[in-house]
């Protein structure tokens, strides 16, 4: 095969969602009424902020070799410890700072703390005690939400103080704050992962961390880091989750794990570590996005969207598997 | 022996994998500049040494002397800061990216974009290019994941990447197992050329021939234990073969 072609080959494939994501919206564009519209497009990515955020965590120590399923819990748990103390209504205790924006930065700081610490237990678990990535992060999800549901006793906190709201009230371009934020981390993670040292070496310890070991990269360094990170950006979606619905509830964003990882999946991510790209994962959140808009539109009960998500994630396996032989022609 | 200064000294090595004595007791020394060539049988525990050395194994007995002063890696970055550069039997390349990326690895060149440091891929292309090219290595794109070049060129990598980052010690496990002739010879002269800079060789073989044509001295361990450590000239093949499978000890102690 000449080189130009393999190049383009290989160009399809590595940006196979983007092609997918520009299908799927022309042909909703073309047979669901009313999906063409800027105000629909811009809903699309307003609805996928939470998620997105979320899945870059979960796409990192996916890429880096790893699990993390305790991601949705963490997010769960940070916004219910921004809810409980700036929320006024419920078991919120409505603290008030003055001035009011420094509700802004102390949330954040409450909810990254919160995030962070938990991925470093993760990451102290499975990369000092080499415990199985699955089974801790596994018990993770299962124990934070419990601390969720203790926390709040099954009640929610409502009416989060306006200096946080107004992130997901002001609007620029036509997008809330809240979706620039998490198109911002899109950017800022995607070039890290480019770009920086880190990136590359995240990427070769999912690879072969033998080599990376024997190469003299500190392997457990940026592994435990890739789990601070993970529980960080679950919290910065759990805080934006917090801000959309204005508070929290016991079992706020239940499901979204699947769904992250139906993105990470989607967006060209392998399971066996090593492969894949922020930017793709970002199309595979807008996909889903997309498709949910789709339903919604066309008055789909909202059931059938767990149905469409399932055979995305197994169409994506598919798609992964076919991929990687179509690479291994082209070698 | 004596030509040579020394650049490491084994002293005693042991190692246990649990019940098994991978190695006995090794005791030799690496001079500056000198290629030593580590022979012996399947399992005598070649691998095993080489990996004590460069950091990646902790050994259960014995110590080390790196120029002149008392020395153990407890990790390969340690080694690697010592000066130690090591080509595994199991090559170590991450396939999953390109060629700049794995002659690079852990050493990843940056520049400042904005006050921070970001990979500066041009210049890594560049210095690669011209590693590969002044040791006649040929693969087609250098931004070709390594999963897609043959066995060969990736074990050409490998070692293409020792030379370049030379630092005093190389210790080359099978280094040209999967290499032509022409690359072999041409990785025998890379050897040399590492030597004479003044860089301590060990290299593992069980290939005769590469052992005399390139090293200074042969080291034969049987079962965990040295059972011979000579000159390349004072010996020969027939008397290094006998050390390897043990029929005449004392034919090869003699000769050393
Ligand atoms: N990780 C391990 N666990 C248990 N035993 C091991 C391990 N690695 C090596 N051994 C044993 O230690 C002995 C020495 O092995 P080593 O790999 O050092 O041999 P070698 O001389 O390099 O052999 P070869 O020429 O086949 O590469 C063998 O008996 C081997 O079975
Ligand atoms: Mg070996």
């Amino acid at each position: 095969m000449n080189p130009n072609t393999r190049r383009t080959l290989e160009f399809v494939l590595d940006n196979l969602v983007w092609f997918m994501l520009l299908f799927v919206l022309l042909v909703f564009s073309l047979f669901v009424p009313n999906y063409f519209q800027p105000g629909i497009f811009a809903n699309i990515i307003e609805a996928s902020s939470v998620l997105g955020v979320m899945s870059i965590g979960l796409a990192l120590v996916i890429i880096a070799g790893h699990m993390d399923l305790s991601v949705e819990s963490v997010a769960a748990l940070s916004a219910m410890a921004v809810g409980i103390v700036f929320c006024s209504a419920g078991i919120g205790m409505g603290v008030q700072l003055s001035p009011d924006w420094l509700g802004v930065p102390v949330s954040l700081i409450i909810a990254l703390a919160v995030g962070s610490a938990i991925g470093a237990f993760n990451g102290l678990l499975i990369v000092k005690l080499k415990m199985n990535a699955f089974i801790v992060t596994l018990a993770s999800y299962i124990w934070v939400r419990g601390v969720v549901l203790a926390l709040s006793g099954g009640r929610s906190a409502q009416d989060l103080a306006p200096a946080i709201r107004w992130f997901g009230v002001q609007r620029l371009l036509g997008l809330p704050l809240t979706a620039w934020i998490a198109i911002l981390c899109f950017v800022v993670f995607s070039l890290i992962m480019a770009k920086s040292r880190f990136g590359r070496h995240l990427i070769i310890i999912g690879g072969n961390q033998n080599a990376a070991f024997r190469a003299g990269i500190k392997v457990d360094r940026i592994l435990i880091t890739s789990f601070v990170l993970a529980g960080a950006i679950a919290a910065l979606a759990g805080w934006l989750l917090a801000i959309r619905t204005s508070g929290a509830t016991a079992n706020l964003g239940m499901g979204l794990l699947f769904n992250a990882f139906a993105a990470v999946v989607i967006g060209g991510v392998s399971l066996k570590g090593g492969v894949g790209a922020l930017p793709g994962v970002y199309a595979g959140v807008l996909l889903l996005s997309a498709i949910n808009t789709a339903i919604n539109l066309m008055g789909l009960p909202a059931t059938s969207t767990q149905v469409i998500h399932g055979l995305l994630v197994l169409a994506a396996v598919l798609l992964d598997t076919l991929k990687l032989s179509i690479r291994q022609k082209l070698a | 022996m004596t030509r040579f200064e020394p650049l490491l000294v084994l002293d005693d090595i042991k190692k246990n994998y649990g019940a098994i004595e991978a190695l006995k007791g090794i005791s030799f020394t690496i001079g500056k500049g000198e290629v030593v060539a580590l022979l012996g049988d399947n399992g005598a525990g070649k691998s095993t040494l080489v990996k004590i050395i460069a950091g990646g194994l902790e050994p259960s007995g014995g110590r080390m002397l790196f120029e002149g002063r008392e020395f153990l890696a407890r990790s390969p970055s340690e080694a690697k800061a010592a000066g130690i550069e090591t080509v595994y039997q199991d090559l170590s390349l991450a396939t999953n990216v390109d060629v700049v990326a794995n002659f690079f690895m852990g050493r990843e060149l940056t520049r400042r974009v904005l006050g921070m440091p970001v990979l500066d891929e041009k210049a890594m292309e560049a210095v690669v290019a011209k590693a590969l090219a002044s040791a006649g290595t040929r693969i087609p794109s250098l931004r070709t994941k390594v999963e897609h070049l043959s066995g060969g060129q990736r074990q050409a990598i490998e070692l293409n990447r020792f030379v370049h980052w030379g630092g005093k010690l190389v210790l080359l496990d099978e280094p040209f197992a999967a290499l032509g002739v022409e690359q072999t010879r041409r990785g025998l002269e890379m050897i040399r050329a590492v030597a004479n800079q003044g860089i301590g060789v060990v290299i593992i073989t069980h290939i005769m021939q590469q052992a005399f044509q390139v090293a200074d001295r042969i080291v034969v361990i049987r079962q965990g234990v040295v059972a011979g450590d000579v000159a390349t000239k004072d010996t020969s093949p027939d008397a290094v073969v006998n050390m390897i499978t043990g029929e005449t000890l004392a034919a090869a102690g003699a000769a050393g």
